[in-house]
């Protein structure tokens, strides 16, 4: 399949998810958290995705994606519940806005002579600060009063609130990992991952580095504040606190360094992955106990799995499709939990326990097996056999 | 109004004291051994609420919680560098390490001493509301004794690094690692330690905010916006810098929330982090030439 045939597909399949699912949900009568799920899940992709497309492939640490997240929810919410503004035409302003400020961060920040990874790392934080001080400030953002959703009128042909919000981010996830795999497959992303390996013999090689380097922030700035938009309708009363902390950064960096930072799937497996577990701890009632293993497992990722999963997943794809492939059906139909998600989870659970356990096999030789290496699969061979 | 300025001034001056406490220790970390270690922020409160418990528990000035805390802090710090250098980390992994302790340890703290607020009594704390008057600006008693413990730190820490044999061994190792090595340099020991010294500075900066502030597990999110522009003006492992820089970003921060009201010292402090990465992007306080 040619690039384009590969798209139009995806294009077709996204056409259809987005009017069966809901149809489909409502004629099974299946409960309302299924799809609440669902779209949730597809909020954390489109977040860590776009993260990794600065991150991952340019290599440049962000901490910044709180900030772009809440440029975008805060411009839904100003616009479109203060002003009343069609919800509609507020959404692509959302992700402009957001790339905008994204784009004049690295306005300033590429350009620094000694810019290093480090102090890129810490402004894009910093930023992140500052944009929260700016919309306390100032009464026609927040000024510390919150801002209501909740009454925001949707166009009708979205459907009910479940069914628009279900349409709206799976539109936007779907447009995020498109954007994700169509820079990877291109010269931008080969030019990226080039900066990423070292940048000043790619600055030598001609590639221009600063210009490739703005695409990437901007891209995920856009694709997180386009996001931020449409999720402001489901935190209904959005402030300043919930907006911007450091909640969203921390969990795409999670979901991103488990899935694997060097191929565009990665964080989609991530987020699904951490997502899932997070929500079920959650409705077990372990909140104050999620946080610190999110912690100690974010630490113990970072140290155990460098390649991230989802090469090793790809690798022995045989036994993971078995493992989950079983679970699935084990829990399903011995009905030993309560809801199809609780299987899912200890389905994902099981198979991510079946990927980590340690094997001989290196994600080299696999991947050269099969075909030509992409530059990161060679970079992550020539890794691995050192 | 110039009363109003000259106060802001002088209270700037003297906050800008405790500012210094709170980023000498990033700043010798990353300076020295290359690890952006976040979990400081978490020392510190993690040293506040330490003081507020041994205060009110014990009934004792709070001032006494430092016999405690900076053995307490060495020890935390050389901990969590004994841990890096077995694990051999890179400068990425160990931001993404110390990014997730201070997940850790902010839940820890949120699990003992819940969200409130909690502030030590005022009979057994006798400095809160202390002050006395020069002229007619009032100098707090709290930030004095901050202030004064970030001159005994910056200047104790810069005859440290440049007189004794352990400054060498730093300077030394910050230079070329391996040369160091090679010369006899236990590099692992002198980073333990001096990772140690750094974590108890930051604890001791606790210590001095417990006596005059509320505490509440998400203050340390804000200092993230002093500490960062403080670490940078000042110049990585330079402790007389930051001292300088703290004064800086005080003086800076107070007199714009004089002017425009204090949600503007974020943004003030934002601008001089922007200015001082575009034009001394190795800090104010750092002779040409050294690096």
């Amino acid at each position: 399949m040619t690039r384009r045939t590969k798209a139009l597909a995806g294009f077709a399949v996204a056409a259809i998810v987005i009017n069966l699912v809901p149809a489909l949900a409502e004629a099974l009568d299946t409960p309302g958290f299924y799809i609440t799920f669902m779209f949730t899940a597809f909020f954390w992709i489109s977040q860590a995705v776009s993260w990794n497309i600065l991150t991952g492939y340019s290599g440049y640490f962000s901490f910044g994606q709180g900030a772009w997240f809440g440029v975008g929810v805060y411009t839904t919410g100003v616009l479109a519940a203060k002003e009343g503004w069609p919800f509609l035409v507020a959404l692509p302003i959302a992700g402009a806005l957001a790339a905008a400020f994204g784009l004049g961060l690295g306005l300033v920040v590429f350009r620094l002579r000694k810019l290093s990874g480090e102090i890129f790392a810490l402004t894009t934080l910093a930023v992140a600060f500052v944009l929260a001080s700016v919309a306390r400030l100032y009464s026609f953002i927040d000024g510390g009063r919150g801002i209501f959703m909740t009454g925001t009128p949707l166009p009708e042909f979205l459907g009910d609130f479940r069914t628009a919000m279900f349409r709206m981010t799976f539109v936007v996830a779907f447009l995020t990992v498109l954007a994700a795999y169509l820079l990877y497959e291109s010269r931008v992303g080969w030019g990226l991952f080039a900066i990423r390996d070292d940048e000043q013999v790619a600055h030598g090689l001609g590639v221009p580095t600063f210009r490739y380097k703005m695409v990437a922030l901007g891209t995920n700035a856009f694709f997180s504040g386009l996001m931020g938009g449409v999720w402001a309708l489901q935190i209904g009363f959005v402030t300043v606190d919930d907006v911007f902390n450091i909640r969203v950064p921390l969990f795409v960096i999670l979901m991103s360094v488990l899935g694997g930072m060097k191929h565009w799937m990665g964080p989609v497996v991530g987020a699904v992955i951490i997502y899932t577990l997070t929500d079920r701890l959650n409705s077990a009632g372990l909140e104050d106990v999620n946080q610190i293993i999110i912690g100690g497992l974010l630490i113990f990722l970072v140290l155990a799995v460098r390649e991230g999963i989802y090469l090793r997943m790809r690798m022995r794809w045989i036994l993971t499709l078995t493992v989950f492939g079983t679970a699935m059906a084990v829990w399903t139909f011995a009905d030993l939990a309560t809801s199809l998600i609780w299987d899912f989870a200890y389905a994902s659970l099981i198979t991510l326990l079946a990927v980590l356990l340690p094997t001989r096999q290196s994600v080299a030789r696999v991947l050269r097996r099969g075909g030509p290496a992409t530059p990161v699969e060679a970079s992550a061979a020539e890794r691995a056999s050192t | 109004m110039s009363d109003v300025l000259n106060q802001a001034i002088v209270s700037g001056l003297l906050i800008g004291g405790l500012y210094a406490v709170m980023s000498v220790g990033i700043s010798l970390t990353w300076g020295a051994l290359r690890i952006i270690n976040l979990a400081h922020f978490s020392f510190i409160l993690l040293g506040a609420y330490a003081t507020y418990q041994i205060s009110t528990s014990l009934e004792i000035d709070p001032l006494f919680a430092l016999l405690v805390v900076i053995p307490a802090g060495f020890l935390a710090g050389a901990i969590m560098q004994i841990f890096f250098e077995l694990t051999k980390v890179d400068e990425f992994q160990s931001l993404i390490i110390s990014f997730g302790s201070v997940i850790i340890l902010q839940s820890i703290i949120r699990t003992i001493w819940t969200a409130d607020f909690r502030r030590i009594d005022r009979d057994i704390n006798p400095y809160e509301s202390m002050s006395f008057f020069v002229g007619d600006v009032a100098i707090q008693v709290p930030l004095l004794l901050a202030f004064g413990a970030a001159v005994g730190i910056a200047l104790g820490t810069s005859l440290l690094l440049s007189r004794s044999y352990f400054g060498k061994a730093v300077r030394a190792i910050v230079d070329d690692p391996q040369i160091a090595r090679a010369y006899g340099i236990d590099n692992r020991r002198v980073a333990v330690v001096l990772s140690g010294l750094a974590t108890a500075f930051s604890a001791t900066a606790g210590v001095f905010i417990a006596t005059f502030q509320s505490l509440s597990p998400s203050i340390s999110l804000g200092w993230f916006g002093i500490v960062f522009p403080v670490v940078i003006l000042g110049g990585l492992g330079n402790a007389v810098g930051a001292l300088g820089a703290g004064v800086i970003v005080g003086v800076a921060a107070g007199v714009a929330s004089v002017q425009w009201g204090p949600l503007s010292a974020s943004l003030v402090t934002f601008l001089i982090l922007i200015a001082a990465l575009l034009f001394r992007p190795q800090g104010l306080f750092t002779r040409q030439g050294s690096s």
